[in-house]
């Protein structure tokens, strides 16, 4: 018996292409869905590559699971394919909270619906966080806002990872705030609203904030997403194998103190 | 009955309720002598067809890659289908038992024969595939899905800690349909 590839895969249409996947449009048994295939990159040795692009594909799988069992929505997972390195989830209808933001910009703010927005996006980094889940790449293109209920939805976990420590979460918050100062400026102060959520249903916010507050978040951040961009330092942290991505920017945080 | 399109084959779905004979439905599965040889599922798990049509995808691509873990495409349909890696609890929970009424028959490329065959097999009456969203005892459900969790909790410590959450838990709840839940937990299975 052989799985009739040819068929399924002429029906996916490419939506987009990141450094590490590509995400495609699709439909799983009657239902529309994304497909979201990460590729071999030729330049690694082929093992290594199998198995870091193994981890990730099924380490993206569990967070996007997890953050569900914590109360945040994101797309029902529909199939893991170890084979292909792919996960089918489902399509889910509505805007990028960028694209709403970025209209507030152009055609002025609906000041209700911003509110909204910023809340559930703080009680969503709330919830995540205090079961000990960090994003890893929270920004207004990974939000998007359910059509008809306007439940927020968070997507993209392929940089999630488990974590306690107020340094990752204040990481994680960090970087939103990055995005929305580079990219949303217009709406206002919607960071403020969103933290003031985030106080509101995480019970751990008093030490997330606390670092968030100090000045060396920034070159933590910088150590994160130096090496989260530079996919040769994630491969040498790999082949060593006992030095995770976050130990050695923790180490580099040590160093600093 | 009703047939849907996976994964590139078919698979036809049948929904009966009072069968009489489940004791010599099962017998029969367990000799391997049941013609045509189909999936029969505990129809009061299941809250829709979704759920049953994911498991059934994983179950046709593991077996043409031939990558079975039980030992046919119907059992693995049932296997898959708990969202469990614990085979024979699986097959318990998800398949019937001596004293099941209410049954999904699941069959991979069936025929009009094969069906017809399966329809004279089963006493019972069949009913319209819509009646398991009406008929879904979600309570039910819920309570066999944290059930995982107590028989988890004598294997290791890292089982443990993923099969705390193993139940579909409030918060879940709040944010998704039962169906979605238990084809997230299929689909995630192996990457657990």
């Amino acid at each position: 018996m052989d799985i009739k590839l040819d068929g399924v895969e002429s029906s996916m249409v490419l939506i987009k292409q990141g450094a590490e996947a590509r995400v495609f449009e699709s439909t799983f048994v009657g239902r529309r869905s994304i497909v979201k295939e990460r590729f071999s990159k030729k330049y690694r040795h082929p093992t290594l590559d199998s198995k870091l692009t193994l981890k990730r594909l099924n380490a993206e799988a569990r967070c996007m699971t997890k953050a569900r069992k914590l109360g945040v929505s994101t797309p029902a997972l529909y199939a893991v394919d170890p084979l292909q390195h792919s996960l089918t989830f489902e399509f889910v209808e509505g805007p990028a909270v960028k694209d709403i933001f970025l209209d507030f910009g152009l055609n002025g703010i609906v000041e209700e619906r911003l509110t909204d927005i910023a809340t559930q996006i703080g009680n969503a980094i709330g919830k995540i966080h205090d079961g000990g889940l960090i994003h890893g790449d929270l920004t207004t293109s990974n939000m998007l806002v359910r059509n008809g209920t306007n439940q927020l939805v968070l997507i993209d976990f392929g940089l999630s990872f488990t974590s306690t420590l107020p340094e990752d979460k204040a990481v994680d918050l960090y970087v939103l705030e990055r995005a929305l100062l580079s990219m949303h400026s217009s709406c206002g102060n919607v960071m403020d609203k969103i933290l003031a959520a985030y106080r509101k249903s995480s019970k751990q916010w008093c030490s997330t904030l606390n670092k968030l507050a100090q000045g060396d978040i920034a070159f933590l951040w910088d150590c994160s997403t130096q090496i989260h961009h530079k996919s040769e330092m994630k491969e040498i942290g790999a082949a060593v194998g006992a030095c995770t991505i976050i130990d050695t920017y923790r180490f580099s945080y040590l160093i600093v103190n | 009955m009703k047939t849907f399109e996976v994964a590139g084959t078919t698979l036809a779905l049948a929904l009966f309720v009072d069968v009489t004979n489940s004791k010599q439905l099962l017998d029969l599965m367990q000799a391997g002598t049941l013609e045509p040889e189909v999936a029969f599922l505990n129809a009061s798990l299941i809250p829709d067809v979704f759920p049953v049509l994911a498991a059934a995808y994983k179950a046709y691509i593991s077996k043409s890659r031939d990558s079975l873990t039980t030992r046919t495409l119907h059992s693995e349909l049932v296997y898959n289908y708990s969202g469990s890696k614990h085979i024979s609890e699986s097959l318990k929970r998800c398949g019937i038992s001596d004293s099941t009424n209410y049954i999904l028959v699941a069959r991979f490329d069936a025929s009009v024969d094969e069906m017809t065959a399966i329809k004279g097999l089963i006493k019972g009456s069949e009913i319209n595939l819509e009646e398991l969203e009406r008929r879904a005892d979600q309570a039910h459900i819920q309570k066999v899905r944290s059930l995982s969790l107590s028989l988890s909790l004598s294997l290791s410590l890292y089982v443990c800690v993923d099969a705390r959450h193993y139940k579909i838990s409030a918060p879940e709840l709040g944010i998704s349909s039962i169906s979605d839940a238990i084809t997230c937990r299929i689909a995630a299975r192996d990457a657990l």
